[in-house]
This record gives C-alpha cells, sequence and structure tokens, in this order.
C-alpha cells in the first residue's frame, strides 16, 4: 500500500521531465501512474468486500502516538478508487488545458502531490497520519488555487481556502488528540471497539465540536462554504478534481469515517444534520443567483456537500448507505460538468451564461458530455444521478422527517434548474457572438467528462456489481454488516413520485428563471454581510490590531523600552518577595566609622551632581569622582587590587569621554518636568527596591560560602599567597580567559567603528581611532 | 580523557581558529578560508561531543583539576550537546555563505575572527557549570554580537546597535546583581551546587526574587514579552549573514540559560514559577506574531516570528511534563535551522530584487523557482505544516499541553501557529507569487556567475534546507533523543551527582524529577496541577 | 556599615536608571557607567564586608591565620569591572559615531530601525 503512495510521489517529482519532454501529451503517461494504482485497487476489491480489511503500518515517532498506518476497507476503496480514476482522466485533461504553457509541468506536479495527499487521507488508519495527510491537502490546494499567481484574485482566493479550510484543520488537530486520548489509542480500527468509552467521556462534546469544526470548513459547510466558490479562480482541472470530486469531500469522508466511533447520540444528530440542511438548501438557492458556469456548479456542490452532511448526521443505515451513492454518483457528474465548463471556456474564453448560447454546433462533443453529465445531476433515468436521488429520498423519507425531506426536495429542485443553467443554456438557443469563433477542443478536453457521463449511465443501468463495494462501504460507515441493493427501477413509489414532483419543480424553476431576476437583485444587499464579509472583516481587524499593538510596543523609543525592563524588574521582584518582606528586615546593628559614612556620602553625592549636572563635562566628572570614592570603600574594605582597577579604569574611562564628547554642545533640556518627575519617581522607587533586596539578602547570608576552600588552597597546591590573584589565574582562570577575550573583542569593535564607514572621508577622524584603540589596548594589558 | 576533550574542543577551537586568523590578518583569500576551515572543525568537533554525550550520559570537566564546586566545571549533558551541535551546524552553514554575501571591507576588519568569538562565547555558555562563568560567556557573546552588528558602520546598523547594546547591558547588569545575591545567600557558584543548597533553602522569598531576577536577565537575551524590543530593532539591519547567525543562535542562548535554571535550580516553587513563565510564553506568542503580522518586510517579518517562537519554546518548559519539555527542545532544534535558513533566503532574495521590502520585490516563482521551493519548504516548516519539522516540534507541544489540561495555552500556540501561516504565505505571495513591479530596479547583484560562488550561496540553504525535511521524515529519531533530553534536564539528581560525586542528596522535595521521569507521556501530568492562569491570549488581545 | 552601603548602591541603581531614561545619548552612557559601579558595589556588599583583613596569605604560613575579607567576591568584581569596562568603552565609540553620522544626540530622534 505504501508502494502506491511512493509512485504517485515519484511521479509528482518526474512531472516537470516529462512535460518538458513530451510536452502535452505527457498527460495520457503520467495518467497511467493513477490508472495503475486504481487497478491495483480494484484488484483487493473481492478481499474487502468479503470483510477481509488490508493494512500495513510503519512506525514513524511511537511516542507521539504516530504510526504511518494504512488500511483498506470499503469506504476507503470507494474513495481512492474516486481519487485514482477521476485524477487519471484529470491529468490528460490538464495536459490538453494548458497546452503549450510552460507551467504545466509545474500543474501536474502540484495534481499528483495532491492525489497522493488525498489517497493518503482515506487510506490512513492512524489518526495524526490522517491529520498529516488532510494538512497536506490543504497546501496543495492553496498552490492549486493561487496557479495563475499573476491574479490578484487568485493570491486572495488561496490564502481565503488556506485560511478557512488551515483555521479548521488546527481545531481538527486537538480534536484527533482528544479523540486518541479519550479512547486511548490513535488507530481509527482500534478505536471503533471502544466507542461507548468515547462517548462516556468528558471529553466527548470538546471533541465533536471541534472535528466536526475541521470537517466542516474542509466540506465548506456554512458557515464556512464561501470560500469555494471564490476557489473557483483556480484552473478547471483543478476546480474540477480538487473542489468537486475529491478534497472537499474529505470532511464528509472524516465524518463517515468516524461515524461509528463518534455517532448515533443526540448530539452527533444535533450538530450535523441541521448544519448539512443549511448547507444544502442555501447552496441550491445561492447556485440559482450565479452566472458564472463554474459558480453553479461550485454552488451546486456545496449543496451536494450539505446532502452528504445531513445523511451522515441523520445516520440511519439507509441514509448512510444514501450518502454514499449520492457522493459517487456527485463525483462522475460534477468532475465531468467542471470539465466541460472548462473546455467551453477554453474554447470561447467566456463563462458568463448570460454571453453563452448556441454552442451544440460548435461544440458537439462537449455538449454531448454537458448532456450526460447534466441527466445524471438532474437525477433522470437512467442515470446513477437517478438512483442516488430515489436512495435519498427513500432513506429519508423512511425516517418521516418531514422537515428534511421537504428540504431535500426544495433544494434538488433548484438544482435540475442549475443543471438546465449550466448544460442547455450555453449549448442550446441562439447563438452568441463569443460563440461564433468557438470550435471544438482535442479529444483530451472532451473525452474525459465523455468518459465520467458514460460511466454514470453504466453504473444506472447495472448497478448490481457496484452494490456489494457499497455495501462494504456502508458496513464500514455504520460500523455493522449493511446489505444494499440496487436497482434502477423500484416500482412506482413514493420516491419516484417525489422525483417526478422535483423535475417538474425544477423544469418550471429553469423555465421561468428570469422572473427571478428581481428577487434576486433584492437580495444583493445583504451580501456584504454573510460570512465571506465577516472573513473579511475579521482578517482587517486581526491586521488592524496587529498594526496597533505594535504601534504601541515597538514604539522605537528606547527609554519606554528601559522603563518597561526597569518597571518590571521593581514589580516582579516585590511581587516575589510579597507580604515576607517585614518579617525578615530585623534591625541591623550600626555598626560605623564616620570616614566610611563620607565616602559612601560621596558617592551619593557626586551621583546627584551627575544627574543634576548641567554640563557633560562635570557630569562625567561626577561619575569619575563616584567610581574614585568606590574604590575608597574597597580600600577600606580588604580589597586594595580591586582597588586599583577601579582607580586606573575609572580615569581611562574618563579620559574616554573627554576624548570622544569634547566637541558636543552642554546638555539641553529635553524632557518636560512632567517625564523628569515621573522618571525620577521610578528610579528612586527602582534604587530602593535593590536597596531593600540586598538588606534582605544579607539576612540570609550563607555561613558556609565555597571560599574557605580558596583561602585554605591557596599556598599549598596553587601556590600564590594573594589569594584574589589566585583565584583569577587559577582556580578561576576561564573567567579570565574569557574577560581578556571580551577586551580584545571590544578593541575589535571600536578599530572597526572608527576606521570602517560605509561612506570613507579619510583624514578627518584617524587621530582619534588611534587613541581610543591606544587606550584600549593598554587596558587589556593590565587585564593580563 | 577523550570524551573530556570533547567539552572542551567547542570553546577551544574557535579560539584556536581566532588566533590563526589573526596570524593571517592581512589576506582576505586566508581569512576566509581559515573562517570556513574554523566553523568545519567545530562542527566535527561537536558531533563528537554529541556522540560521547550519547554513549556516556553526562560528561564533567572540572577546569584545571580543581574539584567541584571550588573550580569552574564545564557540564556536557543532552541539553548542551544538542545546542552546541546545532551551533555548530548554524556556524557552517553561515560561513561558507558569508564567502560571497560579506564584503571584503568587513572581512578586512576581523568579520571571520568575530564569528569565531561569538561562537566561542555561544558555546561556553552551552557547556558551563558554572553562574558567573555563564556570565562571562554571554558577555563574550554580546561584545562579539555588537561588534558584528555595527561592523560596516552604516546608518541602521547604528542605530539598531543602540538599543540592542543598552538594553543588552541592563539585562547583564540585573543579571550580575543577581549572581551578588545568590552568593550571598547560598556561598557558592555551582549550578549543580546551587541545586542543591536551593532545594533546601529556608527561605522561599528569596528564592522567588532570584527566579525573577534570572527570569529577567535571561528572558531579555531570549526575547520574551515584554523585552523584546532590542530584537525587531536591531536584527534587520546587519548583513544578512550576521542577521541568520544572530537570529539561529542568540537567543536561543538565553532559552538555553531559561531551561537550564529552570530545570535545575528554580523547581521548589513551580507554581509561582512555572506558571509566570506559562503566562509569558503565551504572551510572547501571541505578540510576536502580531508583530510580524504589522511588518512589510521579509527580514522584520522574520524577526518579530524569532519572538513569537521564543513563547513555543518557553510552553515546554513552563508546562514541566517530560512530554512539553521534549517539545521545547524539539522545537529549538526545529527552529534553529529553520529560522537561520529563512534569512539566509531572505538575503538571497534581497541579492534578487535589490530590497527586502515587500512591495518592491515579486515574480521569484518564474525566475528562481529553486530558491521558491526551498523558501516554500522552509517557511511551511516555520508554520508547522506536515511532514516538515515544524509540525511535529508544534505536535509535541500541544500534546504535552493538552495532557497537562493547560487549554488556554494550547490555543494560543493554535492560534498564533495560523497566524504564522498567515504571515509567511505574506511573504510568499508578495515575493514569489506576485509579478515583479513595473518600475523594478535593474537586478541589484542578482545570480552569482561562478560555480563555486553559486554554491556558497544556495548550498548552506539546500543544506538546511534538507535538515527541515530530514528531521520531519526522521521525527522518530529526534522525539526519542528530544525525551531522553527532557527526562535528564528532570532529573536533577543525576545531573548534581555527576558534578558532585561526593555529595549527599537530602530526599527530593520537589519530587519532580523522580516521579516524572518514567512516566509514560499519556499519563505524564505534572504532580501538582493547578487551575490554569488567566488566559495569555485575552490579556494581549485586549 | 551593611545598611550605608546597601543604601549607597540603591542611590547608584537609581542615579544610573535615571540618567538611562533620559533622551541625550551622552546621558545614557553615563547612566550606563554609574550602573556599573552599582552592580560592583552591590557585589562587594552582599558578599559581606569586613574592615581589613587583605585575602593574602602572610609570608611562611600555608593559611590565612584570621578571618579574611571573602576573596571571591572580589575575584568576581575584579572581571566585572574589566568587562563593563570594555564594553563601556564599545558603547562610547559606537555613541560617539551614531552622534557623528545622525548628527544628533537625542535618542528620540532614533527611531527609523524600529518602525
Amino acid at each position: 500500500m505504501f508502494l502506491w503512495l511512493w509512485v504517485i510521489l515519484i511521479a509528482a517529482g518526474l512531472a516537470p521531465g516529462v512535460s518538458r519532454m513530451v510536452g502535452s501529451r505527457g498527460g495520457w503517461l503520467l495518467a497511467l501512474v493513477p490508472a495503475g494504482v486504481a487497478v491495483c485497487l480494484l484488484q483487493q476489491w473481492p478481499a474487502v468486500v468479503n470483510q477481509q480489511n488490508v493494512s500495513a503500518a510503519v512506525d514513524w515517532v511511537p511516542s507521539l502516538h504516530l504510526m504511518v498506518s494504512l488500511r483498506l476497507d470499503g469506504l476507503s476503496l470507494l474513495f481512492g478508487l474516486l481519487v485514482t480514476g477521476i485524477g487519471a482522466l484529470v491529468l490528460v485533461y490538464a495536459g490538453a488545458y494548458l497546452k503549450g504553457d510552460e507551467r504545466l509541468g509545474r500543474l501536474w506536479m502540484f495534481l499528483l502531490l495532491f492525489m497522493a495527499a488525498m489517497l493518503g487521507v482515506v487510506l490512513a488508519d492512524n489518526l495524526l497520519t490522517l491529520f498529516i495527510f488532510w494538512e497536506l491537502t490543504s497546501i496543495t490546494s492553496y498552490l492549486l488555487i493561487g496557479f495563475n499567481s499573476d491574479r490578484p484574485e487568485s493570491r486572495a482566493s488561496a490564502l481565503q481556502a488556506l485560511l478557512v479550510t488551515g483555521g479548521g484543520g488546527l481545531l481538527l488537530l486537538p480534536g484527533l488528540l482528544l479523540l486518541g486520548f479519550a479512547g486511548q489509542s490513535f488507530e481509527i480500527s482500534e478505536l471503533l471497539n471502544h466507542a461507548d468509552q468515547i462517548q462516556q467521556h468528558a471529553f466527548y462534546g470538546p471533541m465533536l465540536v471541534l472535528i466536526l469544526l475541521g470537517a466542516f470548513t474542509k466540506s465548506a459547510q456554512f458557515p464556512f462554504h464561501f470560500w469555494l466558490p471564490d476557489a473557483m479562480a483556480a484552473p478547471t482541472p483543478i476546480s474540477a478534481y480538487l473542489h468537486s470530486a475529491t478534497m472537499v469531500k474529505a470532511g464528509v469522508y472524516l465524518v463517515a469515517r468516524l461515524h461509528p466511533v463518534l455517532g448515533g447520540t443526540a448530539e452527533w444528530f444535533w450538530m450535523i444534520a441541521p448544519i448539512g440542511t443549511a448547507t444544502m438548501v442555501l447552496g441550491a438557492v445561492l447556485a440559482l443567483r450565479a452566472t458564472d458556469l463554474k459558480q453553479i456548479l461550485a454552488y451546486a456542490t456545496i449543496s451536494v456537500l450539505g446532502t452528504l452532511m445531513m445523511l451522515l448526521g441523520i445516520g440511519t443505515e439507509a441514509t448512510l448507505t444514501a450518502a454514499l451513492v449520492l457522493l459517487v454518483a456527485h463525483a462522475l457528474y460534477k468532475g465531468g460538468l467542471f470539465m466541460m465548463a472548462g473546455a467551453v471556456d477554453h474554447a470561447v474564453h467566456q463563462r458568463d451564461i448570460r454571453l453563452l448560447g448556441g454552442l451544440r454546433s460548435v461544440m458537439p462533443a462537449t455538449c454531448g458530455a454537458a448532456l450526460l453529465a447534466g441527466i445524471s445531476m438532474a437525477g433522470i433515468l437512467p442515470t446513477f444521478g437517478f438512483i442516488a436521488k430515489e436512495t435519498w429520498y427513500e432513506a429519508v423519507g423512511s425516517q418521516a422527517s418531514v422537515p428534511y425531506l421537504v428540504a431535500s426536495v426544495l433544494s434538488n429542485i433548484g438544482l435540475v434548474a442549475a443543471a438546465g443553467m449550466v448544460c442547455i443554456t450555453p449549448f442550446f438557443g441562439r447563438q452568441t457572438d463569443a460563440a461564433q469563433q468557438a470550435h471544438e477542443g482535442g479529444p483530451a478536453l472532451w473525452g474525459p467528462p465523455v468518459v465520467l457521463g458514460i460511466a454514470g449511465f453504466c453504473l444506472g443501468l447495472l448497478p448490481g456489481p457496484f452494490s456489494e463495494l457499497l455495501a462494504a462501504g456502508s458496513t464500514a460507515i455504520a460500523g455493522q454488516d449493511v446489505s444494499v441493493k440496487l436497482k434502477l427501477w423500484h416500482g412506482v413509489n413514493a420516491a419516484l413520485l417525489l422525483s417526478l414532483l422535483t423535475l417538474a419543480g425544477g423544469f418550471l424553476l429553469y423555465w421561468q428563471r428570469h422572473r427571478l431576476a428581481g428577487v434576486i437583485t433584492a437580495t444583493d444587499r445583504f451580501m456584504p454581510w454573510g460570512p465571506a464579509g465577516a472573513y473579511r472583516w475579521l482578517l482587517k481587524s486581526v491586521n488592524q490590531l496587529a498594526r496597533g499593538q505594535t504601534a504601541i510596543l515597538q514604539n522605537g523609543y528606547l527609554r519606554y523600552y528601559l522603563l518597561m525592563m526597569v518597571g518590571l524588574t521593581v514589580f516582579s521582584v516585590w511581587m516575589a518577595l510579597g507580604g515576607e518582606l517585614s518579617s525578615h528586615l530585623d534591625p541591623m546593628p550600626f555598626d560605623f566609622r564616620i570616614h566610611e559614612v563620607m565616602l559612601a556620602g560621596l558617592i551619593l553625592m557626586s551621583a546627584v551632581v551627575a544627574v543634576r549636572a548641567k554640563t557633560w563635562l562635570l557630569s562625567v566628572g561626577a561619575l569619575g569622582i563616584a567610581g574614585y570614592a568606590v574604590a575608597g570603600i574597597f580600600v577600606l574594605f580588604g580589597a586594595p587590587d580591586l582597588a586599583m582597577t577601579q582607580f586606573v579604569i575609572e580615569t581611562l574611562t574618563v579620559f574616554l569621554f573627554v576624548m570622544a564628547f569634547s566637541r558636543l554642545p552642554d546638555f539641553r533640556r529635553l524632557s518636560s518636568v512632567h517625564t523628569r518627575r515621573r522618571d525620577a519617581l521610578i528610579a528612586v522607587v527602582a534604587g530602593g527596591t535593590i536597596t531593600m533586596l540586598l538588606l534582605f539578602a544579607m539576612t540570609v547570608r550563607s555561613d558556609h560560602p565555597i571560599s574557605a576552600y580558596y583561602a585554605a588552597h591557596s599556598v599549598p597546591e596553587a601556590h600564590g599567597r594573594n589569594v584574589v590573584n589566585v583565584i583569577l589565574v587559577d582556580f578561576r582562570a576561564l573567567d579570565t580567559l574569557g574577560e581578556i577575550t571580551v577586551l580584545s573583542i571590544a578593541a575589535i569593535g571600536v578599530y572597526s567603528l572608527l576606521m570602517l564607514r560605509p561612506a570613507a572621508r579619510p583624514g578627518s577622524t584617524d587621530s582619534s581611532g588611534n587613541e581610543a584603540d591606544d587606550s584600549s589596548r593598554g587596558s587589556a594589558q593590565r587585564g593580563n | 580523557m577523550s570524551a573530556q576533550v570533547a567539552v572542551i574542543l567547542p570553546i577551544a577551537l574557535p579560539l584556536a581558529t581566532m588566533a590563526v586568523l589573526v596570524l593571517a590578518w592581512k589576506s582576505i583569500p586566508a581569512q576566509k578560508i581559515i573562517g570556513v576551515g574554523g566553523s568545519t572543525l567545530l562542527l566535527i568537533s561537536a558531533a563528537a561531543l554529541w556522540w560521547q554525550v550519547d554513549r556516556n550520559d553526562i560528561l564533567v570537566l572540572q577546569v584545571g583539576n580543581w574539584p567541584a564546586p571550588f573550580g569552574i566545571t564545564l557540564v556536557a549533558d543532552r541539553l548542551s550537546a544538542i545546542m552546541v551541535l546545532l551551533a555548530g551546524l548554524m556556524v557552517f552553514a553561515v560561513s561558507v555563505y558569508s564567502l560571497v554575501t560579506i564584503d571584503d571591507r568587513r572581512v578586512e576588519f576581523g568579520f571571520h575572527p568575530l564569528v569565531q568569538l561569538l561562537l566561542m562565547g555561544v558555546c561556553g555558555a552551552f557547556l558551563t557549570g558554572d553562574l558567573f562563568n555563564l556570565y562571562v560567556w554571554f558577555e563574550v557573546m554580546l561584545i562579539a554580537s555588537f561588534v558584528l552588528l555595527t561592523l560596516g558602520g552604516e546608518r541602521g546598523q547604528l542605530e539598531g546597535a543602540i538599543k540592542y547594546v543598552t538594553l543588552n547591558l541592563i539585562s547583564s547588569a540585573v543579571f550580575l546583581a543577581a549572581i551578588g545575591v545568590i552568593y550571598a545567600a547560598t556561598g557558592t557558584l555551582n549550578m549543580a551546587d546551587l541545586a542543591l543548597k536551593l532545594r533546601s533553602f529556608p527561605d522561599e522569598g528569596i528564592v522567588s526574587v532570584l527566579a525573577m531576577l534570572f527570569l529577567i536577565a535571561f528572558g531579555t537575551k531570549a526575547a520574551v514579552f515584554p523585552l523584546f524590543f532590542w530584537l525587531p530593532a536591531s536584527y534587520h539591519t546587519p548583513p544578512v549573514a550576521v542577521s541568520a547567525i544572530f537570529a539561529g543562535l542568540l537567543t536561543k542562548v538565553g532559552v538555553y540559560s531559561l531551561i537550564r535554571t529552570f530545570t535545575l535550580m528554580f523547581v521548589t516553587d513551580l507554581d509561582f514559577t512555572h506558571n509566570l513563565l506559562l503566562l509569558i510564553a503565551g504572551l510572547t506568542m501571541v505578540t510576536g506574531v502580531l508583530g510580524a503580522m504589522a511588518q512589510s518586510e521579509i527580514r522584520r517579518i522574520l524577526s518579530f516570528h524569532i519572538v513569537s517562537q521564543i513563547g513555543y519554546m518557553l510552553m515546554g518548559l513552563a508546562l514541566f511534563t517530560p512530554l512539553a519539555l521534549a517539545g521545547s527542545v524539539f522545537y529549538i532544534i526545529h527552529h534553529i535551522v529553520v529560522k537561520t535558513n529563512l534569512f539566509l533566503i531572505g538575503g538571497v532574495v534581497e541579492r534578487h530584487c535589490g530590497t527586502g521590502r515587500l512591495a518592491e520585490t515579486g515574480g521569484l516563482s518564474g525566475s528562481a523557482p529553486v530558491l521558491a521551493t526551498l523558501f516554500f519548504l522552509s517557511a511551511m516548516s516555520l508554520a508547522g505544516i506536515p511532514p516538515l519539522s515544524g509540525f511535529f516540534a508544534k505536535l509535541t507541544l500541544i500534546q504535552g499541553g493538552l495532557e497537562a489540561e493547560r487549554y488556554a495555552i494550547v490555543a494560543a500556540a493554535l492560534g498564533v501557529s495560523l497566524l504564522t501561516m498567515f504571515s509567511m504565505t505574506k511573504i510568499w505571495a508578495e515575493v514569489f507569487w506576485k509579478p515583479a513591479p513595473e518600475e523594478a530596479l535593474p537586478e541589484a547583484c542578482g545570480e552569482p556567475h561562478s560555480m563555486t560562488d553559486r554554491f556558497s550561496l544556495y548550498g548552506p540553504i539546500l543544506l538546511l534546507a534538507t535538515f527541515t525535511v530530514g528531521i520531519g521524515l526522521m521525527a522518530g529519531p529526534v522525539m526519542k533523543a528530544s525525551l531522553a533530553t527532557a527526562r535528564q534536564l528532570l532529573d536533577q539528581d543525576a545531573y548534581i551527582q555527576a558534578v558532585l560525586p561526593n555529595s549527599r542528596l537530602p530526599e527530593s522535595e520537589a519530587g519532580a524529577a523522580d516521579s516524572n521521569a518514567d512516566v509514560g507521556p499519556l499519563a505524564g501530568q505534572r504532580p501538582a496541577a493547578q487551575e490554569s492562569p488567566q488566559s495569555p491570549r485575552g490579556g494581549t488581545v485586549e | 556599615m551593611d545598611i550605608i552601603l546597601a543604601i549607597t548602591v540603591g542611590g547608584l541603581y537609581a542615579a544610573g536608571i535615571y540618567m538611562m531614561l533620559r533622551r541625550s545619548v551622552v546621558k545614557l552612557l553615563i547612566g550606563l557607567g554609574l550602573l556599573s559601579h552599582a552592580a560592583n558595589l552591590l557585589i562587594f556588599t552582599a558578599g559581606g564586608v569586613i574592615r581589613g583583613r587583605v585575602p593574602v596569605v602572610p609570608a611562611g604560613e600555608m593559611q590565612p591565620l584570621e578571618t579574611i575579607a571573602d576573596p571571591l567576591p572580589q575575584a568576581l568584581i575584579l572581571t566585572a569591572i574589566v568587562i563593563s569596562f570594555a564594553v563601556l568603552a564599545f558603547a562610547l565609540v559606537l555613541i560617539y559615531r551614531t552622534c557623528q553620522t545622525l548628527g544628533t544626540d537625542d535618542l528620540d530622534q532614533l527611531k527609523a530601525t524600529d518602525t
């Protein structure tokens, strides 16, 4: 089974080469790959219908419960055949559609990548594997929708589809994880045995909501449906494949797949069936509003997706089977209709049905394809679409759920009219100007839709052999054995009468569609308030929020950044200390001598002078005096080495200041009084905090510092009498190495700052450069 | 013995390379060759260190043979070894990339020696087991980064550097003050010894204060909310090679230090410290990604994303379960590779279009399809799309968050990843999809002509892109290593025992180490799971 | 004496922070200088101060005869002083060059790289 995926991936890698070497006919060559996979899938048919499921697994990340496990049952096989079968036709079709375009190779590559991802989704047994493939379909869909990347609306649609389906994916992920945690396994086949336990679990509600949101966004359910019509910006082969036949069904697939695990509860019904019904009706109504061929088809697709959800939500054996039948029928006719629309677009460069007409004579083959598919879409004998509709009505009707049945009939009436709009309007009636220059495309353009149309007829006429696969599929969805007997003719029953009613209503609606124009324009003004408008509003507001927040936070004023840091430090220190402070601050012994106090006073005074000075020279001088006074403190308390160093360094610092800023004017008063008062307050609070912290630290001072060791071992082992020096050069020599490194890097930095300039202005600054460099070299010597 | 050499080599090799570089100061070709050669050696030695640590568990080197805690101890555990390995990989990639992208004037003024010294500081910080020594390596790294940032002296560089330098110096001052206080309180500087002493420390208040001070000091280097301002102000100003190595490594030294201190030393009051970390993690994620959305220049966007992703790395630390911590480690591995690569790619884009401003770029998916593919892979990896490295990093953290029942942070992480995808697709759509603007400048540098130049430009990008795909496909082994790292981090006793073989371990009161280390991920909840803190998202969006 | 030193340290921090919050780059630099004095003095005070008692082992002895001042904070401060000098010198030249290139010493004018 892994081989199938690999083969498709390899074909994707080869696709650009094929397009360069073989040209547009390479589509036939590439189509052999999915066709071959389809044949392999068919070989599994006997095993699958006998409930012998085929599986394969490889460990990927065991600690995350991620195993690439694949499993083929009736449902997977059905989807797999659709993915590969329609995929093969689309590859051929795409070759003709983009004939001569240098991007053809890329299109094939993306299509094949998508095919592999989609096949992975339907084959995956592990929840996380399923999710991985699921995300890959979103990404390939993004790339494909934006295929005409030079058009802004393509890029916007691609982004919209990605954000909606990707956002849904991000909800799906925690949903699947919760499911896995609740069921204590991430293998779907394993979870089937724990359905009760999962439905009792506290996570059941949240996981259901999250998973369904993922499925609803992917399958374009209301209110997330708006991305699908916009996705029609993609070239038509993509619309035919991803956005009608396969990818949008992934959500339906997921709901079907998890039905035996999560389904059968009231929550399940009430969360899915109403949404599905709303989507179904809305899609049908919106389809009638549209005038663009692809838009009509897109809304009709939404309607059918809604139906599928509704059927799955109702969740009886009959509705589950009906969903499966409808799904196959829809994939066949809608894929064909999209390809037909593409062929028309390709020939006429026009998709607006108001400007199309009379194409029958110039494009007979395409017209034939359209009719084949259209009959199935309208649900007329003897197509598979007819069987689908019969089964659907029967299944919903047997539940005696009248609202759902009425909604179904109404939406189907709309779809019949829509079928007329796409299959009859462009081909019959008066030939328009645009249609006159048109001519039929090659067989690769009309062949694939004809094949799909004929397939719909064949399945309609001979549904027998197919029933057993549908039975296997329904069994997988229902979680128990289901037998399916499809027949084209059921005799005259309620479902048939409803079908006739639908057809009659649909034809009437199509006939009188111009009368709807007034209604349509009347509803136009509500459109900005729809979900699409909400999406745009949300996008705009998040962007505004981002800009606003960033303008406030990253405002460019260094002093605000500093204020934030200082404030945070003070705040967090007080928060951490909490109320414990008072109990710790015992009165300390007031043991001091007058010269010490004077020295400390000198430090404080020079700090004040440095702050209040009006000229920079005075300020720097005060800084120097403070430094010397600190050196004095060092002398008094047994640190003469420190004092020496401090003295030298301080002198150098003052010297550097004088060198650098000698030409600078005096300080200007830049801040307002208010600002200065505020800053002073903050500074004093910060300083006070440090004092408190220091006093606090001294009350808990350790009695056994490691330095006792240094005093004891300095002479005997390190052979030095000055313990501080011994620490520097021996016990903690690595620190000193780092210190020297810092000095030398600073020297390089000073040198490069002064000498390396973008716009060289030689001469004027050389002297100061040398001096600054000298001074740091001087200090480097002390460091040694 | 060889194991001990492996510990010191990542510090000694860059120093030695620097010495050789100084001898060959005048020759630009020699600078380039020696620079790349030194980086290669560093990469090899880092790989050797990883190999040794993987075999021998924790490696300890008492420098000068002074017994711990009296001398300086170098410690290489799994986390250190992973970080050093990543640093080696990044400096190798960036050195090769710099061959064409760094102009001769900058080479003349010591670009290559500075890179080596930067790495010396970075590796020193990863390997030291001594708090003050960590400060020294921080300073080595900082001053080297200051000089690299300003090398060239362009206007933007100087402006950005003032903020970068000032804010980092403040954080150094806080760090130094914290060291002073912690030494006063415990009388030791060795981290293992500190862990031991803080465990039975009588006064909880002072421990909390110290935790806060270190949080602020390291948090500034790691660029967490609200201490990140220096990063977006400066990272886009120097040459791309410098931005790339900064983006890959510098903030991660801060994250590493946070992980080290908040798994080893400050684990006695998890409710306070780690809940606070969780709040910070959430706010950092959200503010960072919103910042990125507001930008319209490639490197500025990427810079804000660094901030956002630091939040993810802290998330695992804050959750403090083996799985979540493994998620942090995985995230770091992923992030360093991908973020560096995105900067490198951004540099090539700037060469093509003459600018990184999105409005003035365009059309590269047609004219540079290989670059487009490499960018798309890296960008999607950053956004957490499977099967690339970012997905597994995110998945691990989310699983960890769900297991710990911290739903708010999970929601934040997921929401932010959607916004990350948004801003990655923004770059993609503007630079690669959009047609080149009409009044486009003639290509600034365009493609380098010679084969070796092309290799030097694209080789590192290709290498790192391979890594992001490879980490994804090989996520099993990487995850195994991350989990082993996480378990080792949570087993404080083993670390202490390795550094101080003679210490008597009191019964672990924190209990986090032993009780969690062996519990499987499914059940690995934190011992005292508290109700989640106020929603980190709600706080910022308001 | 501890209390007085602690107050001095707090005062130095306050002065340094206030100076750094000003708009003039030179004041910023002076603030940095004050802050580094403050940090050094903080370590010194926190480590415990004893009058006299230089940490030197008298000639002929193997160990100091009486309690000496803690040598480790002194060693740390020595390293820190040199490092902060190196950094300060670099910052000084950086600011000098910035003033020269941009023609202003007002930090509020330096916002181009943020927005």
